[in-house]
């Protein structure tokens, strides 16, 4: 079932742009242009409410009011004004997030999968990231059906990364994760443990990815 | 009624009121006196011959000639008597002379009880009786019995003449020390009436009086009144101003803009086939349009105030990661790797969320915009709220060591920002600088390893 996202949205122009982004991106959008219409509306059924805060009929800050009184759906600002009073106010009625004018439609659609994530309570017995499953109970990682044999320090830098799979972890943090931070040499060990981690992954190593001027990520693959 | 009239008016009221309530009371002394002085003259008449006269002939007496008389003389004091008139009676209040009144029971009452002298004192003083008693007490003429006739003595002239001339002094006297207090009112006047026409003139009044004070209240509100006059047109210069800036600023990317389209349009129109990548700086321009856009409004904004407007706790984290979603869709389409970094645990500050996104979005757009295909930034959050860094690190063109502190110079008043750098490159970076100082942010330029800028805030800059 498609992910339905409410869109209240009084400019003709912007709102079918958003409307089409959506669509592309597999969302079943739901456009609202009148701030008077939307009031009437039940937010459960959505997924994600874009609510424009300049609207004619019900202020959009009424509106956010309103749903937030009924509804824990998550509501993404979009916000022409420039003005800080404004955000702190909708975040404090309990908006998830902001876009602010201009916007790239790229950039709506990844605050948008944001507030879907939101609830993202990862087991901590495992976590899969594309074809690697890292088992914290049985502390072994498992790579295209086969059990990887893992050193200590290489296990704990594959699960920290595990556990933050797709954003990019420093070399720092998997220098105290894993080996011992106060030892000067611990950071360029790192890169031999890695190198090491990346051969025992096999054609699975392109899944640890180097970050440019960051260190590490553990990503779903290519 | 104009002030010098009122206060003489006033003052020639108040002297009248005040000598009439002399007069009356004198008045009432003076009868008081008359009564004393009646009953010793009629004592004094009646045994210097009068007894002799009313006794022999009792319903006769007194002829209307002697009464006359008598009241010219002189009483025994000395006093002037005033009009009266004498009937005889004798001990059992009976007048052989038939013009006599019935003698008033209310004196004989006084006199039943011992008295010797009995007075009635009606409302109206021309109905004073007296009636004395003779030493003698027998005989058609053992009591005398006194009327009072004619006007009241307080009705006189000689009571209200110098009423009358007291309040006239007074009410010149009046006049005349008003007329200082009048025209120094009238100049006041006059300078508050000048404030309409022009409101530099100061409002002028000498003197420690009232009148002075209430210039100087004036002279204060006026001096206030300019100041917020003067506020309000700086405010307007600057908002004209700022626009004028704005419009300049935006003209040209605009133009660059306008030219890119155009340029695709005749490209494709000579049958050109291009590639998506054609359009890049376009969609760079526009991007750059938007947030040249929130920098003059920031930079307007900071120009306004000193400190921050708003403070409230700011979630680094989410900040970071929203600005770099922010820029990702020019940097990949510019195909510059823009990646990000933060700590599992949110780290935390008090300041503008606004300013600070502004800033750091500031920071990534020049790292985006300066670096070249194939190029690299990452964005990096470390430590927690106490003990935090953020580093922007690119491998772009950076900046030469010795324009550093240059372009960090919080200060983008004026066109100077704008002209050294046309792009606008200035002044992102001196809102970043800026905004840095006033939440007490380090701000540092460095080299990145192997070439490009990196640009590290932390907190702990002491003012």
């Amino acid at each position: 079932m498609p992910t339905r996202i409410l869109l209240v949205e009084d400019d003709a122009a912007l709102g079918q742009q958003v409307v089409e982004t959506l669509s592309r991106a597999g969302f079943e959008p739901h456009w609202v242009r009148d701030g008077d219409d939307a009031r009437s509306l039940q937010p459960d059924e959505y997924s994600v409410v874009v609510l424009d805060l300049m609207l004619p009929g019900t202020y959009g800050m009424d509106l956010l009011k309103r749903y937030r009184a009924k509804s824990e759906v998550p509501v993404l600002i979009l916000s022409a004004r420039d003005d800080t009073a404004d955000k702190i106010r909708a975040l404090g009625l309990g908006a998830d997030d902001y876009v602010t004018k201009p916007f790239f439609p790229e950039e709506l659609l990844a605050r948008i999968q944001a507030c879907l994530r939101r609830p993202n309570l990862s087991s901590t017995e495992r976590i899969v990231v594309g074809a690697i499953t890292v088992d914290f109970e049985h502390r072994e990682v498992i790579a295209s059906g086969g059990t990887l044999s893992l050193t200590p320090v290489e296990l704990e830098i594959l699960s920290t990364l595990a556990r933050r799979k797709g954003a990019a972890v420093t070399r720092d943090a998997l220098v105290e994760a894993a080996l011992d931070p106060a030892q000067e040499s611990s950071r360029r060990t790192l890169d031999v443990h890695i190198s090491r981690l990346r051969s025992k992954l096999g054609e699975n190593a392109a899944q640890l990815e180097t970050v440019w001027g960051i260190g590490y990520r553990l990503s779903e693959g290519p | 009624m104009k002030l010098r009239a009122r206060l003489a008016l006033t003052l020639g009221i108040a002297a009248v009121s005040l000598l009439v309530i002399m007069g009356w009371a004198q008045s009432r002394w003076h009868s008081r006196m008359r009564v004393d002085a009646l009953a010793e003259a009629a004592v004094h008449r009646m045994e210097s011959g009068g007894r002799e006269r009313c006794e022999a002939n009792p319903e006769g007496w007194p002829t209307p000639r002697r009464d006359a008389e008598s009241r010219r003389r002189a009483g025994p004091r000395n006093h002037r008597l005033p009009p009266h008139r004498l009937f005889a009676y004798d001990s059992s209040f009976q007048s052989r002379n038939p013009a006599s009144p019935v003698f008033p029971t209310e004196l004989a009452q006084q006199l039943g009880t011992g008295n010797d002298v009995a007075v009635s004192r009606s409302d109206d003083p021309r109905r004073a009786q007296v009636a004395v008693r003779m030493p003698w007490q027998e005989g058609p003429c053992a009591i005398v019995l006194m009327r009072a006739k004619g006007p009241p003595p307080w009705f006189s002239a000689a009571v209200l003449m110098p009423a009358l001339l007291v309040a006239l002094v007074v009410i010149m006297v009046a006049l005349f020390a008003a007329g200082p207090l009048v025209r120094r009112v009238r100049q006041l006047t006059e300078s508050v009436r000048r404030l309409g026409s022009d409101a530099e003139a100061p409002i002028e009044i000498d003197g420690n009086d009232e009148i002075a004070e209430l210039g100087a209240a004036f002279e204060q509100s006026r001096r206030t009144i300019e100041a917020q006059l003067a506020s309000l047109r700086d405010r307007e210069a600057a908002l004209r101003n700022y626009i004028a800036n704005t419009t300049h600023d935006v003209m040209l990317p605009l133009s660059v803009l306008q030219g890119h389209l155009v340029s695709l349009q005749q490209r494709m129109e000579a049958g050109e086939t291009l590639d998506a990548n054609a359009i890049v700086p376009s969609i760079e321009e526009s991007q750059y349009l938007g947030s040249l856009l929130h920098n003059l409004n920031a930079a307007a904004r900071l120009e306004a105030t000193e400190g921050l407007a708003h403070r409230n706790t700011v979630n680094l984290n989410t900040l970071v990661e929203r600005v770099v979603e922010r820029h990702r869709p020019v940097a990949s389409r510019k195909q510059v790797a823009l990646e990000m970094a933060v700590p599992e645990r949110a780290v935390e500050l008090e300041g503008d969320l606004t300013l600070l996104e502004q800033a750091l979005g500031n920071l990534v757009q020049n790292a985006v915009r300066y670096n070249k295909a194939g190029g690299h930034i990452a964005v990096v959050l470390r430590g927690d709220s106490r003990s935090w860094s953020l580093d922007v690190i690119d491998d772009g063109p950076g900046i030469p060591e010795e324009d550093r502190d240059r372009v960090l110079k919080p200060s983008f008043r004026g066109t100077e920002a704008r002209t050294r750098h046309p792009h606008g490159m200035g002044l992102g970076l001196h809102i970043v600088s800026d905004v840095a100082r006033r939440h007490r942010l380090a701000l540092a330029l460095g080299e990145t390893e192997g070439g490009g800028l990196t640009v590290t805030l932390r907190p702990g800059l002491d003012t």
